[in-house]
C-alpha cells in the first residue's frame, strides 16, 4: 500500500523580530499509512503546529517535499490541498447556523441543497448532534462546538484529517469520551489522522503511531508501546512518562551500575543509560535474577491505585517507584528494598542524542 | 456626601448637554409668532410651514419661499450623501483591509497618516480643497464637493472598519480556505460578513457626517449647489425663525432613527 502521506525532509525557518532566525522544521520525514492515526507529541515550540500548517498550506516550506497520495502538494495552495483541519479554537464561522458550518465544504464544492442537506443529517449523526442543525454556533458548549468542528472537518471528504490539540479546550470526562468517540470515528472512515497533543496519556491510548518531536526534529517515531519501553534516546525516555535513569558501564558481556550491581547484556562496550520505568520496581523479589535498590523514602503521593515514592538510593541518587502496598501506606522516612527483574532491560545509548 | 456630589454633577452634566437640544426641539411646537422664548400654546404649524402647507401664521413671521428652495437643498444633501458615503466606505474599506492584512513598509506611517484629516480643521482642508480645485481647474460643481467631502470620510470609515478587523478572528479564514474556499469565496462569505457591522458604522457614520458638514462643504460648493447646511445658514442669515426649530428638530430626529438602525444591526449581529 502507498503512502498516504509523505513529508521528505522537511525544512521550515521563521524570521524573528530581532532579525535572527528560528529552525521550526528542522529536516521532518516521515510516512503515513492509510487509515493511520498518528500523533505529533512534543514540548511547546517544538514546531508540531507548524507541520501542520505546512500539511494544510498555510506555512511554505523552505525546503522539501510533501506527498499526499501519489501527489506533490508543496506548491499547492491551502484551498486545493485534500485535507482539512480541526483546528485548536475551532474556528467556526459564528455567523451560520451549526448546519451551514457542516456543510461550508460542500457549499463551497457547488453540491446540491438536497446532497448538502443529507450529507450534513449524515454528519451530525456521526458526531451526535443530530437535530440541532438550526442553532447558531455560539449558543453550542465547547464540547458541542468541537463536535462541529470536526463534522465541519469531515463533510467534504478530506482524504486526510489534522487536528490540532482539538481536546485541550475540554474538561477531563468530556475529553476522554471525545478521545473514544475520535478513535471510533477515524476507524470507521478509514482516513488519516495527524493529530498534535500535548497530553501524553492521550497521545498514548489513541495513536497507531507517535512521533516525538524535540527542536523540529524527530527524536523517535513508533508504536506507543514500543516508545514507552523501548525510547530511542535520552530525549524520549524522559520525555514520556516517569522514568528513572540510571548511567551503566558496558564491558562486552555484562553492564555495570554504579552500585556494583550488573546484568547480562550483550552490546559493545562503551557507556549507557538505563532505563527503569517507576512499575518496573516492586517490593517482592521477583523470581529468577533481578536488581535490588535500598533506601529511605523522601516523598509519598497517593494516586488512588498505587502509592508513587521517591526514594534516596544514596549512590544512585533518587529514584521513582510505583508500588502496590495493599493497604498500609508507606511512611516517609522508611527504609524499603525494592527489586527490578534483570531481564528485559531497556538500555540507551549515551551516543543517541 | 461625595456620592451626591457626584449625582449632582452627572445631572448638571446632562443638562448642559441636552438642554439646548430640548428647547429647540420644545420651541419647534410653541405658537408664538414673535417671541419664541414665551410658551403661547401648542402648534404643528411651522412643520406645516417647511412642507409648504396652509398655516395661520403671518407672513412676516416666516421665510419666505423657502419650500421648495429646502427640498431642492434636501435633495441636494441626499445626493451627495449617498454618494460620498458610499465611495468613502468602499474605498475606507479597501484602504483598511490593505493596511491590517498586508506586510509592508511605513505601515504604522499610513495608518497615522489615513488619520490625519479627522483631526484637521475643517477651514484648513475647505480652504486646501477649493486652491486645489481652482488650481486643477476643476469647476465647483456637486462632484467637487463628494470629492471634497469623500478626503475626510475616508478617514473616519478607515477607523471604524479597522477597529472592526483589528478584533476579528482572521483563523476563520484559514478554515475557509482549509474547506476548499478560494480566496474571493473566503472573503465574500467570511471576512466580509465579520466585518460588515464595522462597514455598516463606518457608512452611517460618513453619511451623518455628510449630511451635516457646513463648513468645508461652504468652500468647495461654489454657487447653485446648495446643501442642507448651507441653506439653513442662509435662511439663519434673515434673521431667526421659528421655521429653523423645527427643521433642526427634524434633522435630529432624522440622524437618531440612523443611529438606531446602526445600533439594531450591531445587536442582531452580536447575538
Ligand atoms: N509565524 C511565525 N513567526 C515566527 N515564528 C514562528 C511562527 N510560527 C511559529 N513560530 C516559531 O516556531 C516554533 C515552533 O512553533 P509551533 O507553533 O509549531 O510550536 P508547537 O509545537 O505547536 O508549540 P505548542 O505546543 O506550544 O503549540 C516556535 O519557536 C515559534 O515561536
Ligand atoms: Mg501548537
Amino acid at each position: 500500500m502507498p503512502a498516504h502521506l509523505e513529508i521528505i525532509g522537511a525544512r521550515k525557518a521563521f524570521r524573528t523580530p530581532e532579525g535572527g532566525t528560528m529552525t521550526a522544521l528542522d529536516g521532518i520525514s516521515l510516512k503515513l499509512a492509510s487509515a493511520e492515526f498518528l500523533t505529533l507529541l512534543g514540548p511547546s515550540g517544538c514546531g508540531k503546529t507548524t507541520l501542520l500548517r505546512t500539511i494544510s498550506g498555510f506555512e511554505t516550506l523552505d525546503d522539501g517535499d510533501i506527498v499526499i497520495d501519489g501527489v506533490a502538494v508543496t506548491q499547492m495552495p491551502a484551498h486545493k490541498r485534500p485535507v482539512n483541519t480541526v483546528f485548536q479554537r475551532y474556528a467556526l464561522f459564528n455567523h451560520m447556523s451549526v448546519a451551514r458550518n457542516v456543510g461550508y465544504a460542500l457549499e463551497i464544492a457547488g453540491k446540491s441543497k438536497r446532497e448538502i442537506t443529507a450529507r450534513v443529517g449524515e454528519m451530525l449523526e456521526l458526531v451526535g448532534l443530530s437535530g440541532m442543525g438550526k442553532r447558531s454556533v455560539s449558543q453550542l458548549s465547547g464540547g458541542q462546538q468541537q463536535r462541529v468542528a470536526l463534522a465541519r472537518a469531515l463533510a467534504g471528504k478530506p482524504k486526510l484529517l489534522l487536528l490540532d490539540e482539538p481536546l485541550s479546550a475540554l474538561d477531563k470526562n468530556l475529553r476522554q469520551k471525545m478521545q473514544q468517540e475520535l478513535k471510533s470515528i477515524q476507524r470507521e472512515l478509514g482516513i488519516g489522522f495527524v493529530f498534535v497533543t500535548h497530553d501524553q496519556e492521550e497521545a498514548l491510548t489513541m495513536s497507531d503511531r507517535i512521533a516525538v518531536l524535540a527542536h523540529g526534529r524527530i527524536q523517535q517515531i513508533d508504536a506507543p508501546s514500543v516508545l514507552y519501553q523501548r525510547p530511542a534516546n535520552l530525549f524520549t525516555a524522559d520525555f514520556l512518562g516517569e522514568s528513572n535513569l540510571l548511567p551503566v558501564t558496558l564491558d562486552g558481556m555484562s553492564a555495570h551500575l554504579a552500585d556494583g550491581q550488573s546484568f547480562e547484556v550483550a552490546r559493545p562496550s562503551g557507556k549507557a543509560t538505563l532505563l527503569l520505568r517507576p512499575e518496573a520496581l516492586a517490593v517482592t523479589p521477583p523470581a529468577g535474577p533481578s536488581l535490588s535498590f535500598s533506601g529511605r523514602i523522601t516523598q509519598t503521593y497517593y494516586s488512588g491505585k498505587d502509592h508513587q515514592i521517591a526514594l534516596d538510593t544514596g549512590q544512585l541518587g533518587p529514584l521513582t517507584a510505583l508500588i502496590r502496598t495493599g493497604g498500609t501506606p508507606p511512611e516517609i522516612g522508611a527504609t524499603v528494598t525494592l527489586h527490578a527483574p534483570a531481564h528485559g532491560l531497556h538500555l540507551i545509548d549515551e551516543t543517541a542524542a | 456626601m461625595a456620592r451626591r456630589f457626584l449625582t449632582l454633577y452627572g445631572l448638571l452634566f446632562f443638562v448642559f448637554i441636552y438642554a439646548p437640544i430640548l428647547l429647540v426641539v420644545v420651541y419647534s411646537f410653541n405658537a408664538n409668532t414673535v417671541n419664541m422664548m414665551i410658551w403661547s400654546g401648542f402648534t404643528f404649524d411651522w412643520y406645516r410651514q417647511i412642507f409648504g402647507m396652509e398655516t395661520q401664521v403671518t407672513e412676516s413671521a416666516i421665510y419666505v419661499d423657502s419650500t421648495d428652495q429646502l427640498y431642492a437643498a434636501i435633495r441636494t444633501s441626499l445626493t451627495v450623501a449617498l454618494s460620498t458615503s458610499a465611495f468613502s466606505t468602499i474605498c475606507g474599506t479597501a484602504l483598511a483591509l490593505a493596511v491590517a492584512r498586508y506586510r509592508f513598509r511605513l505601515a504604522g506611517f499610513y495608518r497615522t497618516l489615513l488619520m490625519v484629516p479627522m483631526i484637521m480643521p475643517d477651514i484648513v482642508l475647505g480652504i486646501a480643497l477649493l486652491i486645489f480645485f481652482i488650481t486643477i481647474g476643476m469647476n465647483l460643481s456637486l462632484m467637487s464637493i463628494i470629492i471634497g467631502q469623500s478626503t475626510f470620510l475616508i478617514s473616519y470609515v478607515f477607523v471604524t472598519v479597522s477597529a472592526r478587523l483589528a478584533e476579528f478572528d482572521t483563523s476563520v479564514e484559514e478554515a475557509s480556505a482549509d474547506l476548499g474556499a478560494t480566496p474571493a469565496q473566503t472573503f465574500r462569505k467570511v471576512t466580509l460578513p465579520g466585518i460588515a457591522p464595522g462597514i455598516l458604522g463606518g457608512w452611517l457614520l460618513s453619511f451623518i457626517i455628510s449630511m451635516d458638514d457646513l463648513v468645508i462643504t461652504y468652500f468647495i460648493a461654489g454657487t447653485g449647489n446648495t446643501t442642507l447646511p448651507i441653506h439653513i445658514w442662509g435662511m439663519l442669515r434673515r434673521g431667526i425663525k421659528p421655521e429653523i426649530n423645527a427643521i433642526a428638530t427634524l434633522m435630529l430626529l432624522f440622524t437618531l432613527v440612523i443611529a438606531a438602525i446602526g445600533l439594531y444591526f450591531r445587536s442582531r449581529r452580536q447575538k
